[in-house]
């Protein structure tokens, strides 16, 4: 007898939950496929493919939520499974003050695929570990590199979606990513230069057009810049920050103040809370009129674009700020309702079918200005261009910030001059966005992910994308990386 | 509930299961070695905000994890679906990786079969428990919140996995291993206060004493005052201890060491920190997350890492080891760090001794700042306090670190015992109170 279909284990799951009293329920069955290889020091360090295969079920017992999930898809365990969850739902259920109301959202039957050209698991294994290879060999024909990393990575998820409501919704997703590193000794201190193609919902065309050989040279020579460079000296700089850069800048002052689960207090034993309270949405004044900040879970081959989250819900387009001003959150439809919102944002992801789905950032990305990059340095009299990403810490309300970066060059009198080592800048997230005076424009923009987001409890990994142009702060603080003496 | 606390939990994989399954891949492995690994984990999570329960999750998953060499050409597959069919997959993903892999100069067969000592990292209660339990214990901590009008937001885990490692040498080993936390922050208004505790026991996590602490630090951390930024000293609890220390363990990696991209290089065998302070492993310590063997296959055995202020441990890889001659490679997953001398008995003793300090609860999001100094940046969270003339006389708003544990480990004024302490972004380690001369404070936030 051949194994029911996942159709037909849902089938099993929700009429088991009709008759169960629960007000919602749904189940989501995935099979994820994972290939990462990892080059360290000229050398294949491992080559893993991991296969993830499971199922969770998700309901709504008397406003009270219970969810459980288990990697074997038999037809004695999927129904074990759906009264397990019905049953933690009542157990919730018994001590709920308030009962957990669903925005509403329409019935969704569709199937959703990432386009690619060139399927990463179809590409021969030799290929890509040569391309690792001869990337860390690039690495070490430059003088004074210690050490050398490359890696790539790509990940399929099939997913089933369906729920009591009716919606049914296929997935088959595709996302991948490589890199290089190279680090440089001298005189007793180490550091590091990075390239990183995106994290996006690419086939393995992304790696080939990144080219990591053709990078791999520019990045040991800038390693090597970077170990040798003075280190800054403590002041006030005006800052023209990269898209890579910005897109941790992003993701930590901005987009996790704007999830509303947090600015309801559901995290406030782990990620925290949020600056960006409920009596702040409309008026605060978050950034200059320069900064717009917009989530957009429709744009192809980024991360949170699935056509639509883990609720059900299709994936939207909204401002978080406007012209400087806070005026939305991302959320689920659970969270919705409570600042007055009749439809989720679509913003529910969980990290597999192990996990409920929490609210995640969005793909949230600095709106386009008007500026030339060249236009931007030019009105800086002493300034620092930072790229890529570094050490990166906020506070659990998301006000006090440090930031690092990847590589810095000192701006003098509207030319970039050197590298600088060693640049920390750090802030208050709503005096930094204020102190932007110039974004530059779309033909500058460029999108960075972030697959290890961490949140929620047990932890999980939310996937989204930034995207920003290059943008310049005025006269933030600068202090160096080391060590206080 | 009285229907799900009458029901057992799923049947975890056995020994017996683990050997067969293991068996299954090794007999029909093509490699020259073949290893296989099991982590079958089932548990769940009662997560609470706001007084109430927002997510009250139960999890099984099993994941079985094959490594095929062809002389020194490695490949790794896994699966999470134990059917015959599906286990044989992962080998034929495993043996074909490795079939077109490059030569990993650095690869070494698995370790040759041993002896691995029996601890108790299974407790029978915290097998035994379930959801009821979970939710027992978050509505305790919930009950004694909203009695004094605060704000409860935690959560409440227990679980049980079945851990294995086999290879086509001999080598074999199983231990089942539980695991149960609670981990709670109090709101009173803008103040918070914080408690956790991880255990293999549910019982040890003593749910009423923490909830009480928590209560206490959110009720004295209202109305903080802002002090400015600068070099103070400090007495740090012990998770806040940990949180520093677990930046230091995390860079005691050999390789970089011998590579000089390691911010002890230059100091093996130096005396580097306080001269009074000690850190070993202790996998025995009935309080701690000891196991009996690595993911590697290695024994996990008692070893000392810091001997008063000199280090005289690093943390090897295999290949690493063997490149310099190390027999036994020890591990460091149960850490103690301690301190000679007459301690205080607890926090309050030490802060009877202080004339002026910063008493930080906690840190948050450290992070490195520069890894050749290993200089670290993070906040303090849930309870930062100015204490005066032995008193705790305000809370303050918090400020953000940016300073060195290499260099403000250097001398300790005062310390307590070696305490539990566990943080949400590290494992677990016994570290005492202590208070140091100097730490230096970036800047400061607005709360």
């Amino acid at each position: 007898m051949s194994s029911p279909s996942w159709d037909e284990f849902a089938e099993i799951a929700l009429k088991r939950l009709a008759v169960s009293g629960v007000e919602y329920g749904d189940i989501r069955i995935q099979d994820s496929l994972t290939e990462s290889i990892q080059g360290e020091d000229r050398r294949i360090a491992s080559i893993r493919d991991i296969r993830d295969i499971g199922f969770g079920i998700r309901v709504l017992y008397h406003g009270a939520w219970g969810f459980a999930a288990s990697s074997i898809l038999s037809l004695e365990e999927v129904p074990r499974v759906a009264d397990l969850a019905v049953e933690i739902a009542k157990g919730s259920a018994s001590i709920a003050a308030e009962k957990v109301r669903l925005a509403e959202e329409p019935v969704h039957r569709d199937r959703v695929v990432t386009p690619c050209r060139i399927d990463p698991f179809s590409v021969p294994l030799e290929k890509k570990t040569d391309l690792l290879l001869h990337t860390m060999e690039a690495v070490h024909r430059q003088a004074g590199i210690v050490r050398s990393s490359a890696s790539l990575w790509a990940r399929r998820d099939r997913k089933l979606f369906m729920s009591t409501e009716g919606s049914r919704l296929e997935f088959d997703l595709l996302a991948g990513q490589g890199d290089c590193t190279a680090t440089a000794l001298h005189d007793g201190r180490f550091a590091s230069r990075s390239f990183n193609t995106p994290h996006l919902r690419k086939g393995y065309e992304l790696i080939e057009d990144a080219d990591l050989l053709r990078e791999a040279p520019r990045v040991a020579n800038q390693a090597v810049e970077k170990v040798h460079a003075p280190v800054v000296d403590a002041g006030r700089y005006d800052l023209i920050l990269d898209p890579e850069h910005l897109s941790l800048t992003m993701h930590e002052s901005c987009g996790h103040p704007s999830e509303l689960d947090r600015a309801l207090g559901y995290e406030a034993n782990y990620a925290g809370t949020s600056f960006l309270t409920t009596d702040k949405q409309g008026t605060f004044r978050f950034g200059s009129p320069h900064v717009t900040l917009v989530a957009d879970n429709t744009e192809p081959e980024t991360l949170a674009a699935t056509g639509y989250d883990d609720d059900g819900v299709a994936c939207q387009q909204w401002d978080i700020v406007r012209d400087g001003i806070f005026i939305g959150y991302c959320t689920n439809r659970e969270v919705a309702p409570t600042i007055g919102e009749t439809r989720s944002r679509g913003s529910n992801r969980a990290d597999g079918w192990n996990s409920v789905p929490i609210v995640r950032i969005a793909n949230i990305g600095l709106a386009p200005g008007a500026a030339t990059l060249d236009q931007l340095i030019g009105d800086v009299k002493r300034g620092i261009a930072i790229e890529g990403h570094g050490s990166y810490s906020i506070d659990q309300r998301r006000y006090n910030f440090q930031f690092g970066g990847d590589a810095f060059w000192l701006i003098e009198h509207g030319r970039r001059t050197h590298m600088l080592r060693d640049v920390i800048y750090h802030g208050i997230t709503p005096e930094f966005w204020n102190s932007c005076d110039g974004v530059a424009d779309r033909s500058f923009r460029r999108r960075y992910g972030f697959i290890t987001c961490g949140k929620g409890q047990p932890g999980q990994s939310g996937w989204m994308t930034h995207a920003a142009s290059p943008a310049r702060f005025r006269q933030v603080a600068v202090i160096r990386g080391e060590g206080s003496g | 509930m009285s229907v799900l606390a009458a029901k057992p939990w799923p049947k975890m994989t056995s020994r017996e299961e683990f050997r067969f399954l293991a068996d299954l891949v090794l007999t029909r492995s093509s490699g020259d070695q073949t290893m296989v690994t099991l982590h079958d984990h089932h548990g769940g999570t009662t997560r609470f905000a706001n007084n109430q329960v927002v997510q009250n999750v139960d999890t099984r998953r099993g994941t079985l994890t094959v490594t095929v060499a062809f002389g020194r050409r490695r490949g790794t597959a896994s699966t999470t679906d134990f059917t015959a069919g599906s286990v044989q997959d992962a080998l034929m993903r495993a043996e074909r990786i490795a079939r077109v892999s490059p030569d990993d100069p650095e690869y070494l067969p698995p370790p040759e079969p041993q002896p691995f000592a029996a601890r108790e990292t299974a407790r029978p209660e915290t097998m035994a428990a379930g959801p009821t339990r979970r939710l027992e214990y978050a509505n305790e901590a919930i009950g004694q919140c909203r009695m004094e009008n605060l704000v409860a937001a935690g959560i409440v885990s227990s679980s049980v996995a079945s851990i294995g490692i086999a290879a086509n040498n001999g080598l074999f080993a199983c231990e089942t291993r539980t695991d149960a936390r609670f981990s709670l922050t109090v709101q009173a208004g803008e103040a918070t206060g914080w408690n956790a505790a991880a255990h293999r026991s549910i019982d040890h996590l003593k749910i009423q004493e923490r909830t009480l602490a928590a209560i206490q630090k959110a009720k004295r951390g209202r109305e903080p005052r802002e002090l400015p930024p600068g070099p103070y000293p400090v007495l740090l609890e012990p998770a806040a201890v940990a949180g520093l220390w677990a930046w230091v363990l995390w860079s005691l990696d050999a390789k970089s060491y011998e590579k000089g991209t390691s911010p002890f290089a230059g100091k093996f065998r130096q005396e580097m920190l306080d001269k009074r302070l000690t850190l070993a492993n202790a996998p025995g310590h009935p309080d701690l997350l000891g196991v009996g063997f690595t993911s590697e296959g290695l024994p996990s055995e008692p070893s000392t890492w810091i001997d008063h202020g000199v280090l005289t441990q690093l943390a090897y890889d295999r290949f690493t080891a063997q490149a310099h001659g190390i027999q036994a490679i020890p591990t460091l997953e149960a850490p103690v760090l301690s301190i000679d001398g007459a301690a205080c008995g607890t926090v309050l003793d030490l802060v009877k001794q202080v004339d002026r300090a910063i008493l930080v609860t906690n840190f948050w999001y450290i992070r490195s700042v520069n890894p050749s100094d290993l200089t670290l940046t993070g906040m303090t969270r849930d309870g930062t306090f100015l204490v005066e003339n032995g008193e705790i006389v305000a809370a303050i708003k918090n400020l953000r670190f940016h300073d060195s544990p290499l260099r403000v480990f250097r001398q300790i004024d005062a310390w307590t015992r070696p305490m539990e302490a566990v943080t949400a972004e590290t494992g677990k380690m016994l570290a005492p109170a202590l208070t140091l001369p100097r730490l230096h404070f970036s800047s400061a936030t607005r709360f």
